[in-house]
């Protein structure tokens, strides 16, 4: 397809102009950065280190381009536990607007990017492939970009920079709130690398699997907006478990959303 | 053809996924997928325009250019309506084209059953999801994207990031809820039939644009001549859909 192709070879292309790209962001004058996708995953599956250990490889991918003077935060959610309540993403990510690495407006603020209203809704936010850009200004490669029976495979996918990798961990509602607790959406509050026992049942891809008490989970979007039937931003679909391995398998590394607060 | 039996066979499918194994295992004819060319198409984007602006014809003329587009790649047997609201003027009442297009749900051209049989299919639009009739659909989104608004051939509509001219302004004259405008002010070509003066109101099939997603009322034009549809990016091109 020709749009693949100019995508992906614009992903190549992006990866490669990065050190250029990075001088113009730091122009004076233009929008400054307040929002990113990671260039660069954990890589422990959905074992982040809880929030705090997102929120430092957001922080750290940002002062690695330079962008060290805000603070950043990951979108996720958390799940009620005794004596721990739930976070809801859409609480941490300050009031914006926020701006992608090339200037661009991603969301007015909270509302809009939420579509808190059905009018809103209808219209979306103005997350979309070109548009949700990582930390280094790369487009993040989707569902159609260098299509391989491979691309579901992690150790495929860790040494390929450019395959499908779309899905973003946000372990939240379409709201941008927490699930109740019960079923896991978010890698026991992003902690866990662990996979379902077998038995436990393998597919939250939307089909109607239940998720069962205890099945390692993580809820996801796509800054595509294209798989799942839906194309949500931050609330598409389940995982296979929470290990590299099982992330994968449908396409996703363990990207996450970075916002700045301030 | 298999075409009867195949719809037949297609319609208790989705509404009884059980019946997915019953076809499976029913014997040794199940079909190859290059022997069904389009059997599932019920929707497609206008793989060229009528070519004179915002005069389609009225509603009926642009329903004629779907059937006529449909035929052409064999899918003449089905209904096809164009996805176009007109507004109230004396004597005639708006019409909302979410009301024009059957009940759904619908397929791109590239559907094959063989695909559907193996889960290996796009899931279809679904008419509550593309107009977001809950918060929670107009939320989540549908599979309406660059990837399923095909052309009735299977191709791509140039959007943001092709090649020019970008031909992704598609005619609509809709509100993002898929109804008719209400005011005076004219969305529609003055329903269809302007090659000069007047507005449109177009959604961007690669869902890419103006800031915002809305396949179906992303922006309104300054015009109504060929030349103005393109200058906002776009050609003409509109949305049909099969009502049956």
């Amino acid at each position: 397809m020709t749009n693949s192709r100019i995508l992906a070879s614009c992903v190549v292309l992006c990866v490669t102009a990065a050190p250029m790209a990075l001088a113009q962001h730091g122009l004076e004058g233009g929008t400054p950065m307040t929002f990113f996708v990671t260039s660069e995953s954990i890589s422990d599956g959905g074992n982040l280190g809880g929030l705090a250990g997102a929120d430092a490889h957001c922080q750290a991918l940002a002062e690695n381009v330079g962008v060290s003077d805000r603070t950043w935060q990951a979108y996720l959610s958390t799940q009620d536990r005794p004596g721990q309540p739930a976070v809801n993403a859409r609480d941490r990510i300050g009031t914006g607007p926020w701006y992608n690495f090339e200037g661009v407006m991603i969301a007015r603020d909270v509302a809009h990017l939420h579509g808190d209203t059905i009018e809103l809704a209808r219209m979306g936010n103005n997350l979309t492939k070109r548009t949700g850009l990582t930390d280094k200004g790369q487009i993040v490669p989707g569902l159609n970009d260098y299509k391989h029976p491979q691309d579901d495979v992690w150790e495929y996918v860790r040494t390929t920079p450019y395959s499908n990798r779309h899905e973003i961990l946000t372990g939240s509602q379409l709201d941008g709130r927490a699930y109740p607790p019960g079923s896991d959406y978010t890698c026991d509050n992003w902690t866990s690398n662990r996979d379902p026992e077998p038995g436990q049942g393998q597919g939250g891809m939307g089909m109607g699997v239940p998720l069962g008490p205890d099945r390692p989970n993580a809820q996801i979007g796509f800054p595509d907006r294209n798989g799942g039937g839906d194309g949500s931003w931050n609330s598409s679909h389940g995982t296979r478990g929470c290990s590299n391995t099982a992330l994968s398998m449908t396409h996703g590394v363990g990207k996450l959303y970075c916002f700045a607060i301030d | 053809m298999r075409k009867m039996s195949l719809g037949i066979a297609i319609s208790a499918l989705i509404s009884m996924p059980a019946l997915n194994t019953a076809f499976a295992q029913g014997g040794g004819a199940m079909p190859d997928s290059e022997d069904i060319p389009s059997s599932l198409m019920t929707f497609f984007v206008t793989s060229e325009p009528i070519g004179d602006g915002g005069n389609l014809g009225g509603l009926a003329g642009a329903d004629a250019h779907c059937q006529s587009l449909a035929a052409a790649v064999g899918a003449g047997e089905k209904t096809w309506r164009a996805y176009l609201s007109t507004q109230a003027r004396p004597g005639q009442p708006a019409v909302n084209a979410r009301d024009r297009i059957g009940d759904g749900p619908w397929f791109h051209s590239t559907a094959r059953l063989l695909d559907y049989l193996q889960r290996r299919l796009n899931r279809p639009l679904i008419k509550s999801e593309i107009h977001g009739d809950t918060l929670d659909e107009a939320r989540r989104g549908s599979n309406m994207s660059k990837e399923f608004a095909l052309t009735e051939h299977g191709e791509l509509v140039n959007g943001i990031d092709d090649p020019m001219p970008a031909r992704h302004d598609l005619l609509t004259g809709s509100q993002p809820d898929g109804r008719a405008f209400t005011g005076s002010e004219d969305r529609t070509c003055n329903n269809w039939t302007s090659n000069d003066e007047g507005s449109v109101q177009v959604g961007h099939s690669d869902r890419i644009g103006n800031g915002n997603m809305s396949w179906n009322s992303s922006h309104a034009t300054t015009g109504c001549s060929q030349t103005e549809l393109v200058s906002w990016g776009g050609v003409g091109l509109f949305y049909c859909f099969a009502t049956d």
